[in-house]
């Protein structure tokens, strides 16, 4: 997928790429590379990656190539709408390639192009930046793609996804976009960014920021979500056990369990961000929510490889 | 015969190497290389040396001169001696025959050599030596996979090719111009070829190269400098070209510097600006943002003031647009709102009002809270103070309370300090305060402020600056070779965090191992010993370590005691680190003063130095002569169970040497005891030394094991006594003396030993 680096003349900051069309143009160009345009997940995630699309695909020989928009949530990051730059829910665009084409970074480089940002006028600059998630036993090594000192996407060689390594590697590119639009739009202030053309990013999404923060920052209360924590955590591991006892994955409800998983891992997010827990705890509850994520990650495998088995049959 | 040479160049191409892994990087490529080519017998005997380059997507080698083949070997193989395989009239036997034969030779080839066992049969054969095009396709692909990096990564799959970043091409250049060929081999599925890769940006497409020189030429061209050197050169010339008609200057900053050289193909400065009402925030945090967090140069003038001003390097050849500063003029301001946003949130809680938020942050699991940990603090802190405050020893005043013109001059040799009680509260309020800002924003955000943000904050909150300096100080020294605390009272704060981290460390099983000390313990010991040494405080190491056991409340898995012993011998360890390699005195100096006692550390360098001073005068060499001397006549009676240590009766000396080495003594002894206890060790020294003609006629003239029990036993009492006296500050038997001492060589493995 060679790809010509299309020189698109860059706009001015009026008539730079609205936040949607941003969205636009950057989906339409993976899908042109063959990428498979998929939903953004509808649970709350602390980043693209943890979404089934990303986490279990890339496990396992098979090529893959997908593309989607995924708010994430970072409950610690919360700045009840107040701060320029700061976000508790942001937008991703999540990218994985698998295997990775030799001339990725080429590719990448071409799709900020496309977006209008050129290239021979600003400093783009790849910075060692080793990306990890403890709570997926998922980690890569790879930069943080800076232009002009924006950080402004995460470029990264997964090595390890639930603990397990992987064969073949993903490329895994994690877009900022706010960041992204702030910059082509030249805007000091998030919530000044264009949604459209009528609408901002303030009028979207102002409140909601405020409202997100209120409750994790305040109006939690660390009893339920450490209950909730407990509950979510006990389902998925009930289910589990009862797929250890029984030989077949095939009754095995992976992807909810998978769910659960997740709803723990962002239950440990609001407690983590209400200051509820304490350092070792911290290490503790972590541990707890990779081993879930681990197991489901072994159970996938397992399962395709009883899938490639029985076909030759 | 002049064998010919030709130049071999080549290049990996990566995906962007991390700038820290760059230098090591290079090196190494460049030291595999050569030792690859000399181990396959490439390299000339002389010839000009070779070079190595590197930029974040590429490591170079240029060898200009590679043997194009092997040097033949020509190897000697030994028949059957002349008697046997000549008959008496010269002619080949058949034992010639069969040895021709089995080596594929002819009767003919054969020589006649002379070896220390008489005349043989031989045969020359010459190997001669392969050519080079011929070995490098074998011995280019050895060097790449024999490189190490601290961290590495798989970008085909885990059972495929392992490197610090993806490998995207390989130059591989044998000779020069037309002549020039193509090395072929393959790594990680990359063929070597003769093309190398410009400058993302600015260089187009491919390049074929010819040579080196034609590969330099056409990286220039396609907007790479390939030479580290002499980036650092143009962006040191272009930051001064920027400030200089301003009278302005970077902070210096060589790790800054290093980073933007191996993060960049062609760099250029550019100089950015911020809003002036920013300059309100501290420097240390405006810096931080800067340097850690976006790589730049941070402004200031002939002062030293920070200026509303940066400096980024580039990787381009300018801003025709201006849109690049203003992109980095945007991400720094935001970055500064964050740090002043941070700032005034965390001014709505005073480090005291945060000093309970302790209680729930760990600091280690089984060590607890920092809340505990700071009430430990405070125990051991009381501690120091009370040693400090009943330390009746010669002093002056601590002079850091003074006012500035009237404290003693920098570099003044140091002095033992009287305590004031002033002090001991000073202590304690920073000690209450110092933790207090793990709770803010700011040290969430920035990590490696912790401690300079809350003295700081303490300042700014209307703490005394001795309080506020001591908490901003109280994590110094980081090791042996950081600053210490500026005043005494960050000193003392700063040795009750240590002496708890590793008597606590200790306790809970983290001592460190081998080269694994995963809690920095060592670092932490080595500034135990670093600070009490170099604010001259005499404090005792026993008392502090068993005090900070006792206040310890966990569940103990192994002896108290079994601890303590181990703390202090970690401990003892450290403090010979310190005077060794710190303080570069001989180890033999070293050895022999913490043989004496160490309990004290700041004692035992106050008696290395003296004894580094004395050790060379001659009284004082044949001193440490008859020091193991006696050590040994002692040693070898001891077990023979002929003496025990008591009073010389001196009704029984003899007169003349005996007696008078008892007088000699005495008064040596007496003179020795008062100026050691008044800390001058010199003189001390030097009385004892002054003991040598006495000692050397006792030993010419008197007979320690006579046949008379009595006499025997109190001349060995004499000698204990002496002995005694020469172990006192330093045990003169461990001094390793000139090339007549025999005891030297034992002395050397016994060290190395350990």
């Amino acid at each position: 997928m060679a790809s010509k680096r299309k020189r698109v003349k860059t706009g001015t900051a009026r008539t730079a790429l609205s936040f949607q069309d941003m969205i636009l143009r950057l989906s339409e160009f993976w899908a042109r590379q063959g990428c498979v345009l998929a939903l953004p997940y509808d649970l709350e995630v602390g980043a693209g990656t943890m979404c089934p699309e990303t986490f279990l695909r890339v496990l396992g020989p098979e090529p893959w190539r997908v593309a989607y928009i995924q708010p994430s949530r970072r409950p610690a990051d919360g700045r009840y709408g107040e701060n320029p730059n700061r976000l508790l829910k942001h937008t991703q665009m999540q990218v994985i390639l698998k295997p990775p084409p030799p001339d990725i970074q080429e590719v990448f480089l071409a799709s900020l192009e496309d977006l209008g940002i050129d290239l021979r006028h600003h400093d783009i600059r790849f910075e060692e930046d080793n990306w990890e998630a403890p709570t997926l036993g998922a980690w890569g090594i790879g930069w943080q793609v800076m232009l002009d000192g924006l950080e402004i996407t995460q470029f990264t060689y997964f090595q390890q996804s639930g603990g397990i390594d992987l064969e073949p590697i993903s490329v895994e590119l994690t877009y900022g976009l706010e960041r992204i639009a702030a910059f082509l739009q030249a805007a000091d202030d998030v919530f000044r960014v264009r949604w459209d053309n009528k609408i901002t990013y303030g009028d979207m999404r102002r409140e909601e920021e405020r409202e997100l923060s209120l409750y994790d920052f305040e109006a939690a209360s660390a009893q339920t979500c450490r209950t909730l924590f407990e509950l979510y955590e006990g389902e998925a591991a009930r289910l589990l056990a009862a797929c250890r006892a029984g030989a077949s994955t095939h009754g095995f409800p992976l992807r909810k369990v998978y769910e659960l998983c997740l709803k723990c891992s962002h239950l440990f997010n609001i407690l983590d961000a209400r200051g509820a827990i304490s350092v070792t705890e911290r290490v503790a509850l972590i541990g707890r929510v990779r081993k879930l994520a681990c197991e489901v990650a072994g159970i996938y495998l397992d399962r395709k490889a009883a899938v490639v088995e029985a076909e030759p049959a | 015969m002049k064998h010919s040479t030709l130049p071999l160049l080549v290049e990996l191409g990566c995906e962007e190497i991390p700038a820290r892994f760059l230098d090591d990087a290079r090196d190494d490529f460049g030291r595999q290389m050569l030792s690859a080519l000399g181990e396959s017998r490439l390299l000339p005997a002389s010839a000009e040396p070779a070079r190595w380059y590197s930029t974040p997507r590429r490591l170079t080698v240029w060898v200009p001169a590679v043997l194009a083949k092997q040097p033949d070997v020509v190897e000697e193989l030994i028949g059957p001696p002349v008697k046997v395989g000549l008959d008496p009239a010269g002619k080949p036997t058949r034992a010639a025959e069969s040895f021709a034969a089995k080596n594929a030779a002819r009767v003919a080839d054969l020589v006649q050599i002379t070896t220390p066992k008489g005349q043989y049969l031989a045969l020359k054969k010459t190997h001669s030596g392969q050519a080079a095009v011929d070995l490098l396709p074998g011995i280019l692909p050895g060097v790449v996979s024999s490189l190490n990096f601290p961290k590495s990564m798989y970008w085909v799959a885990k059972s495929g090719p392992r490197f610090v970043r993806p490998i995207r091409w390989i130059l591989a250049l044998w000779g020069e111009g037309k002549q020039a060929r193509t090395i072929p081999f393959e790594i990680a599925g990359v063929k070597a070829g003769n093309v190398t890769c410009g400058h993302r940006i600015l260089g187009r497409g491919g390049l074929r190269v010819q040579g080196f020189a034609d590969y330099l030429k056409k990286l220039q061209q396609a907007g790479v400098e390939l030479d580290p050197e002499k980036r650092r050169t143009r962006i040191r010339a272009e930051i001064k070209a920027l400030l200089e008609d301003l009278r302005l200057r970077p902070v210096e900053d060589n790790w800054l510097e290093a980073w933007i050289v191996n993060s960049t193909e062609w760099p250029t400065a550019l100089l950015g600006q911020f809003d002036r009402r920013y300059l309100h925030l501290p420097r240390e945090i405006l810096v931080t943002v800067m340097r850690d967090h976006q790589k730049y140069f941070a402004v200031e003038d002939g002062k030293g003031n920070l200026q509303p001003r940066f400096v980024t390097v580039l990787n381009l050849d300018g801003d025709t647009q201006g849109r690049i500063r203003e992109g980095h003029q945007r991400v720094l301001s935001a970055r500064f709102a964050d740090a002043e946003f941070f700032w005034n949130a965390d001014q709505k809680a005073t480090l005291q009002d945060r000093r309970p938020l302790l209680d729930r942050v760990t600091y280690q699991a089984e060590l607890g809270s920092y809340g505990e940990k700071v009430q430990r603090m405070k125990a051991v802190a009381r501690e120091l103070c009370a040693v400090l405050e009943g330390y009746a020893g010669p002093c002056i005043p601590d002079d850091s309370l003074l006012p500035d013109n009237e404290r003693a001059p920098k570099g003044a040799v140091p002095r033992l300090v009287r305590f004031v009680p002033m002090v001991r509260e000073r202590v304690l309020r920073a000690v209450e305060l110092c933790k207090s800002d793990l709770t803010t924003q700011m040290v969430q955000e920035f990590p490696e402020l912790q401690g300079v943000v809350g003295g700081l904050y303490a300042s700014a909150q209307g703490e005394s600056s001795q309080v506020s300096e001591a908490i901003y100080d109280h994590y110094l020294p980081q090791g042996a070779e950081d600053r210490c605390p500026r005043s005494m009272v960050g000193a003392i704060v700063s040795l009750a965090d240590k002496i708890d981290s590793v008597v606590g460390g200790f306790a809970v099983g983290h001592e460190p191992t081998g080269s694994s000390d995963p809690f920095a313990l060592r670092r932490q010991g080595n500034g135990i010993i670093k600070v009490m040494v170099e604010n001259s405080l005499p404090l005792p190491l026993r008392l502090l370590v068993e005090r900070a056991l006792n206040i310890l409340t966990i569940e103990w898995r192994k002896p108290q005691l079994e601890v303590f012993r181990a703390v202090l011998e970690f401990l003892e360890d450290r403090l010979r680190y310190y005077l060794e390699t710190v303080r570069r005195l001989r180890y033999d100096s070293v050895r022999a003063v913490l043989a004496a006692g160490w309990d004290v550390p700041v004692d035992a360098l106050w008696r290395a130095e003296a004894l580094e001073r004395v050790r060379g005068s001659e009284n004082f060499e044949s001193l440490s002569l008859a020091a193991k001397r006696i050590k040994n006549i002692l040693g070898k009676s001891a077990t023979a169970e002929d003496w025990r240590p008591g009073e010389v009766d001196a009704g029984i000396l003899e007169e003349g040497p005996e007696r008078e080495l008892y007088v000699a003594y005495g008064s040596a002894a007496a003179e020795a005891g008062q100026l050691t206890a008044s800390g001058e060790y010199d003189k001390a020294l030097a009385a004892i030394a002054g003991l040598r003609p006495a000692v050397d006629r006792f030993f010419d003239k008197v007979l320690v094991m006579t046949g008379d029990r009595g006499v025997r036993q109190n001349r060995l009492r004499l000698l204990g006594k002496l002995d005694q006296l020469f172990s006192g500050i330093a045990r003169f038997a461990e001094i390793v003396g000139g090339p007549g001492d025999v005891d030297a060589s034992t002395l050397r493995t016994v060290k190395s030993d350990k």
